[in-house]
């Protein structure tokens, strides 16, 4: 099978999914009932009572389920996500989604990042050197990392780096925001709801238009997040790495790259790691589903404006209309994450495509 | 010695698997924990004036001294507003979250396993359609769909366990079918068939018992995710702040606003109260995977 043949085959899977993904949401804001449906959808600057009626008639909320779901469908397709009212916006969903999203992307990448770069090396080394004790103290780490409660680790690493009153030498980091605000002033390439062009993710627009303060403030507001998120997906990648790269080591290739005479660097880096990656990369996507869990708790103890904070927000302030923007965006990021995974992954190993 | 030799093979392997658990030092150390922490929620449950405590479904709040003091011998772990003593506020919640836990992970893994093996049995169509079924629950990060769930469907700890029992159930019918499989194709299986014994009975008798092992190792990890996510959930604002609900995630998220200010054991003793158990069971967890290995037994 050809590459571009598989890619197509993936999409069409996607179908059903998408599908499924709609459903739920829909089946869950029907299950609020009625109130909670209108409420998710009232311009907060407009009379409630004539709003009510055309939105029962604009949704046909009194016809049968299936009825509801095609208005439903039609409504997000033209762009209708109905209002969001929170603490931080307060205004129609998709606005809102155009400003918190970027932020996350931004946030969940640099994370991911963070997390590889660790877990990588760590892993392999744990392989090369197995039941040592740089083995046994990485296996520790990645149990206490599965085993901590996210919000925990977060509330102590903003005590020590973000809290004057605790530790006056350590606060070196901001913790609230995306950019210092004086930064963000006047900035012609930054609109009035602090939306970056052309890419909306702030790091890249600040190189692109060669703005280093901005570039180094965004830095510092995004490592501590970033640094927490990353700690709780460190401990699966660098056990999944250590046990594909144990299995690697074993394998009848690395004994003929040994047999010839290779040194062990080069037998290491060029015959067993590269193998031991390609099952990595097919966790990778079920890790950033994980990652987006913490991106729920993390954004809101750092207060960084993202689809997390948000979502926290929705949830103090009953206001249905964020939930369901919230449900159907982390939904579609994972989606998107696991086909850019399996595409990966067809790309790095041609099994994957000729085998089926 | 004949009476040795009768003995049933299943209380053999039994034993074989504890032999093998308690050969690592982790897990004992995880092994004691948790059944310390089980013997704890047992105690609330059943006489918790034995630990001095009273009234287990509510934190007791005092007012007459509400702002938070630091730990002593009157207070063990200190206090946190409204005059709440976090000793005992743990043990209580230690009851509510494992209590959770166990009933959300025994319906989720319950259902998933019928559901899984139903689908890999049966196959073709059945099997396409609930795996699709599982794709789109794996398409909402978990965290996610529980907070929509319980904002759309109500924020009681029975609805967010019955959502959280909805969001887990997928993993267990994609874990027994990966098994049932390849069981199914096994020459026991066919042989049963042959001799004419009924889908039911194969299923659950031939096919089922196989599929177990990586089944109670998925269990004890779950019991430790969801004490986490549980504590997460009403963290973040699922215990209404006035609800006095006997959770650690709820202990923490009222000691945060003195933690910022200094008073750091408002939240560092809850924390740790849920770190000591998911990291236990997910030691417990880990070594049950050893044990259970068969490539191990041999």
């Amino acid at each position: 099978m050809k590459l571009s043949t598989y890619i197509i085959r993936r999409v069409l899977v996607l179908i059903p999914t998408l599908i499924g993904l709609s459903l739920i949401v829909f089946l869950l804001t029907r299950a609020g009932g009625i109130n909670m449906i209108i409420a998710s959808y009232i311009n907060p600057h407009l009379p409630y009572a004539v709003q009510r009626a055309m939105l029962i008639k604009e949704f046909h909320l009194n016809d049968p389920l299936w009825v509801q779901y095609y208005y439903y469908m039609m409504g997000l397709l033209q762009g209708n996500w109905g209002y969001t009212r929170t603490a931080i916006y307060s205004g129609p969903v998709t606005t809102a989604i155009s400003m918190f999203l970027p932020n996350t992307i931004q946030l969940s990448i640099v994370a991911f990042i963070i997390a590889v770069v660790i877990a990588i090396p760590a892993g392999q080394e744990s392989a090369v050197r197995k039941n040592s004790f740089v083995d046994q103290f990485s296996r520790f780490i990645a149990f206490v990392g599965i085993s901590l409660p996210v919000f925990w680790l977060a509330q102590i690493l903003s005590e020590i780096f973000a809290t004057p009153t605790i530790s006056p030498a350590l606060n070196i980091l901001p913790l609230s925001g995306t950019v210092d605000a004086t930064l963000m002033a006047g900035v012609p390439w930054i609109n009035s709801i602090g939306v970056s062009s052309p890419t909306h993710i702030m790091m890249i627009d600040a190189l692109l238009h060669g703005d280093l303060p901005i570039f180094f403030s965004s830095i510092r507001h995004v490592i501590l997040p970033a640094a927490t998120l990353a700690f709780t997906s460190i401990a699966g990648i660098m056990r999944y790495m250590r046990a594909s790269m144990v299995e690697s080591l074993n394998q009848d290739y690395v004994k003929t790259a040994r047999s010839k005479g290779l040194p062990e660097k080069v037998v290491i880096k060029v015959h067993a790691r590269k193998n031991a990656l390609i099952p990595v990369v097919t966790i990778l996507g079920l890790l950033f589903a994980g990652l987006l869990g913490g991106v729920v708790v993390i954004e809101d103890l750092f207060s960084y404006p993202g689809m997390g904070l948000w979502t926290v927000d929705a949830i103090l302030g009953y206001d249905s209309g964020g939930i369901m923007g919230t449900t159907i965006v982390f939904g579609l990021i994972l989606v998107t994450a696991n086909f850019i995974v399996d595409l990966l992954y067809a790309w790095i190993d041609p099994r994957i495509r000729l085998g089926e | 010695m004949a009476e040795q030799k009768k003995r049933n093979p299943r209380i053999e392997s039994f034993i074989l698997t504890l032999k093998i658990l308690f050969q690592s030092p982790a897990s004992v150390f995880g092994v004691v924990v948790v059944l310390f922490y089980i013997a704890i929620a047992l105690i609330d449950q059943f006489d918790p004036s034995l630990i001095g405590l009273t009234n287990v479904n509510y934190l007791t709040p005092n007012f007459t001294i509400p702002e938070p003091l630091p730990p002593s011998p009157a207070h063990p772990f200190g206090t946190v507003y409204p005059g709440i003593d976090i000793y005992t506020g743990i043990l209580k919640a230690i009851r509510i979250d494992i209590g959770f836990s166990v009933f959300v992970v025994v319906f989720g893994s319950v259902s998933g396993v019928l559901i899984g093996i139903i689908s890999a049995y049966f196959g073709g169509w059945v099997d396409e359609i609930v795996m699709r079924i599982t794709d789109i629950f794996f398409s909402i990060p978990y965290l996610v769909l529980a907070i929509a769930i319980g904002f759309f469907m109500g924020r009681t700890l029975l609805i967010l366990s019955v959502g959280l029992i909805i969001i887990w159930w997928p993993i267990y019918a994609r874990v027994v079918r990966g098994q049932a499989l390849s069981i199914k194709e096994q020459t026991y299986v066919e042989a049963a068939r042959a001799s004419g014994v009924g889908n039911t009975k194969i299923m659950f008798r031939h096919i089922l018992p196989n599929t177990l092992a990586p089944i109670f190792v998925q269990f004890s990890f779950d019991l430790a995710t969801i004490v986490l996510t549980l504590a997460t959930l009403n963290f973040i604002g699922f215990a209404p702040s006035n609800s006095f609900l006997p959770d650690m995630g709820y202990l923490s998220a009222i000691g945060y606003e003195y933690a910022v200010v200094g008073d750091w054991w408002t939240i560092v003793f809850p924390g740790f109260g849920l770190l000591l158990f998911a990291l236990a069971m997910n030691l417990v967890g880990d070594g049950l995977r050893d044990a259970l290995d068969p490539r191990l037994r041999r």
